[in-house]
């Protein structure tokens, strides 16, 4: 069975448990911290924008960083759909990663 | 996928609580060891067993030992990799910065610098390339101590918790990274778990059926010290984050993190670079006496733990001069500045934002530069009472599997079961048999250091080879003897390191704790002691199990020979 299978189906009635289940330990640990890296970035990155100093925006986001990825790696266990938390998880850690730099961009000129 | 949430929680408890508990009960144990780690260093090397001395002179007694520092010929060896051309003779080479860092627990003191060097990097960015030398000095007479003498404490066991000596590619700090994350996970989701914490929290029934006591036992040390354990655990990774987990300024915010250094550096006046004007240096312990009048004056506690000169020789260099922090639980600070040819202080540390404050605490809370031995002994017992939560988890894991596991002749709950003897007991065996071994080694001997990290990997192998070979009496639920036998290994390797300090360095507890007390080496050799009454108390309670379950076992199958007897 292909991922995109098990990802798409229903995984309350996957028929493949240890293939579902290796699939969202992989999902919750990679993607959360994709999503996590990305929530760090523009974080510091809009913090600096708004004129804050660049280690004091680091400070606050790395103390930030491991609740937030808590919160998301539990979600993914929890979440119905996987496909869902892909979704959040890829588009999330991308979408602010980029926006991360393009802010960089724009402060640095 | 699950039923419901707490079908979840439950899986993600015991199996990522199984798989990165082995490496949880490593950083618990020796983390609690490394909060003592000084200590250990004494113990270990005799020759260093004085008061703890505070930052000697530089003028006077520094500078010879700076003059006389050769780059490490380990390091001239992993740079010459990296640079193209050969580098320049030891000999000839010349400190660019230099650094002395004491606490108040250590009697020797620890100096180090770096060599500049003209050759071009392979890699473009890998800027800032310099050869490092250092080393351990008495700072009463400057002498310098062997190089090849392995401080058991603070670079054995202390790294050991948090890279667990796996240093290809930084794997080890990956890798307990992710344990102190599965630890963050296991609490919430032990929470969720246990609804009724409170009622579990008093219960604890040690005459029942293992399964029961082993559970009671790790609902009650989970609950007990959950703060301390969520504490460290958040606390790890907050101190890493930056470096290793979450490098940010290094890779895709590199730039904005670039500007904020040149700002910086325009705004503090401590130059970034070298002038290439050279320069004399002034008097340092003229400006040591500065900073603390300083400090004083701002009513801190004045001891220097931390020193350093950039650019040394240049006319752009300067001083740093941090202050020991044993007065309060954040980190040392309250850094003063000096323009190291003139003497004039350039600048002083702010007083901290309130992130830097949080942040300074909550690293300070965790590495403990303190003063306070009520507060260090809790420590060590808060990381113990996380051991044995960890502990009692691979047992109930064990105890809930391991009938069913004997009658349908699954493997699981025995190999499980070897590799908990491994971590628990075996792990005990190593760092003692280590402390044994440097006691026994010749003194004469190249490399001791070496020598000792071989006998810990040993030992920890030879325990977890005999885990493995005793573990048949799982497959028949039984309590696997090794329990037993190693905790009496541990009893005597104890016992064994104690007499053995004794021996070669005539220090007995006497000795160290009434006539000449010596608290560091009386410590460690009375903690060994705990620890050997506390395993042979436990390998006779095992011996009383196994016999119980033993009968038990004996009872049923003589009830099932009866049956099949009757039968046919």
């Amino acid at each position: 069975m292909g991922a995109w299978q098990l990802l798409s189906m229903d995984l309350s009635i996957a028929k493949n448990r240890p293939a579902a289940l290796t699939l969202r330990v992989v999902v919750a640990l990679v993607g959360g911290y994709a999503f996590t890296w990305g929530f760090v970035t523009f974080g510091i990155a809009s913090l600096a924008a708004l004129g804050r100093d660049f280690h004091e925006a680091e400070m606050l986001l790395l103390l930030l960083a491991f609740i937030v990825y808590l919160g998301l790696f539990l979600w993914a266990f929890t979440a119905s759909s996987l496909m869902r938390v892909v979704v959040v998880f890829a588009g999330g850690g991308l979408g602010l990663t980029v926006g991360a730099w393009a802010l960089q961009r724009a402060v640095l000129g | 996928m699950f039923a419901n949430f707490r079908q979840a929680m439950t899986w993600l408890h015991t199996w990522f609580g199984l798989v990165l508990g082995f490496v949880l009960m490593a950083c618990f144990f020796f983390g609690s060891l490394s909060v003592f780690d000084r200590e250990i260093d004494r113990w270990s090397l005799p020759d260093t067993r004085f008061d703890a001395q505070p930052m000697p002179s530089f003028d006077r007694m520094l500078a010879p030992v700076f003059e006389r520092l050769k780059p490490n010929p380990g390091d001239m060896a992993a740079t010459a990799r990296r640079v193209t051309g050969d580098l320049p003779s030891p000999e000839t080479m010349s400190l660019d910065s230099l650094y002395a860092y004491t606490t108040h627990r250590d009697p020797v003191l620890l100096v180090g610098g770096e060599f500049a060097i003209p050759n071009a990097p392979v890699d473009p960015a890998d800027d800032h390339l310099h050869v490092h030398g250092w080393a351990t000095i008495d700072p009463r007479t400057g002498t310098k101590l062997p190089d090849d003498q392995l401080k058991i404490g603070s670079e054995f066991f202390y790294p050991m918790h948090y890279s667990l000596h796996l240093n290809w590619k930084n794997l080890g700090i990956w890798i307990v990274g992710l344990a102190a994350f599965t630890m963050l996970v296991a609490l919430v989701t032990g929470v969720v778990m246990h609804r009724k914490v409170f009622k579990e929290f008093f219960t604890f029934r040690p005459k029942k059926r293992a399964q029961r006591s082993a559970l009671d036992l790790h609902n009650l040390t989970g609950v007990v010290a959950m703060p301390f354990h969520l504490f460290f655990a958040f606390t790890g990774l907050v101190i890493f984050a930056g470096t290793y987990y979450f490098p940010v300024s290094h890779t895709l915010l590199e730039p904005l993190h670039e500007r904020h250094e040149v700002a910086e550096a325009a705004r503090t006046g401590l130059p970034h670079e070298r002038a290439g004007v050279a320069a004399p240096l002034a008097s340092v312990d003229a400006m040591v006496a500065e900073a603390k009048r300083r400090w004083a004056a701002r009513d801190m506690a004045g001891d220097v733990g931390f020193l350093t000169i950039s650019h040394l020789g240049d006319a752009n260099s300067y001083v740093s001069i941090f202050r020991a922090g044993t007065d309060r639980v954040a980190l040392v600070g309250e850094a003063i500045y000096f323009d190291a040819s003139s003497g004039d202080v350039i600048r002083e540390d702010p007083p901290r934002s309130t992130v830097g404050a949080i942040n300074a605490f909550l690293t300070g809370l965790h590495l403990q530069h303190f003063r306070h031995w009520l507060l260090r002994w809790l420590y060590v017992l808060g990381g113990l009472l996380g051991c044995v939560c960890i502990a009692t988890g691979f047992m109930f894991f064990v105890e809930k599997r391991k009938n069913k596991h004997a009658a349908t002749g699954n493997i699981g709950s025995r190999v499980v079961d070897a590799l908990a003897v491994t971590t628990v007991t075996g792990m005990v065996i190593a760092a003692v048999a280590m402390l044994a071994g440097n006691r026994l080694l010749p003194t004469d001997l190249p490399a001791t250091g070496a020598w000792e990290i071989r006998i810990f990997w040993c030992a920890w192998l030879l325990a977890m080879v005999h885990a493995a070979v005793r573990s048949g009496a799982v497959s028949q639920a039984r309590i696997n003897p090794a329990w037993r036998e190693q905790c009496w290994a541990i009893a005597g390797l104890a016992l064994a390191a104690v007499a053995l300090n004794w021996i070669t360095t005539g220090d007995h507890l006497i000795r160290t704790v009434f006539v000449d007390a010596y608290w560091p080496v009386a410590g460690v050799d009375l903690s060994l002691l705990a620890c050997a009454a506390i395993a042979a108390w436990a390998a006779r309670r095992l011996a009383w199990h196994e016999r119980g379950a033993g009968q038990m076992h004996a009872a049923r199958s003589h009830r099932r020979s009866r049956t099949h007897m009757a039968g046919g």
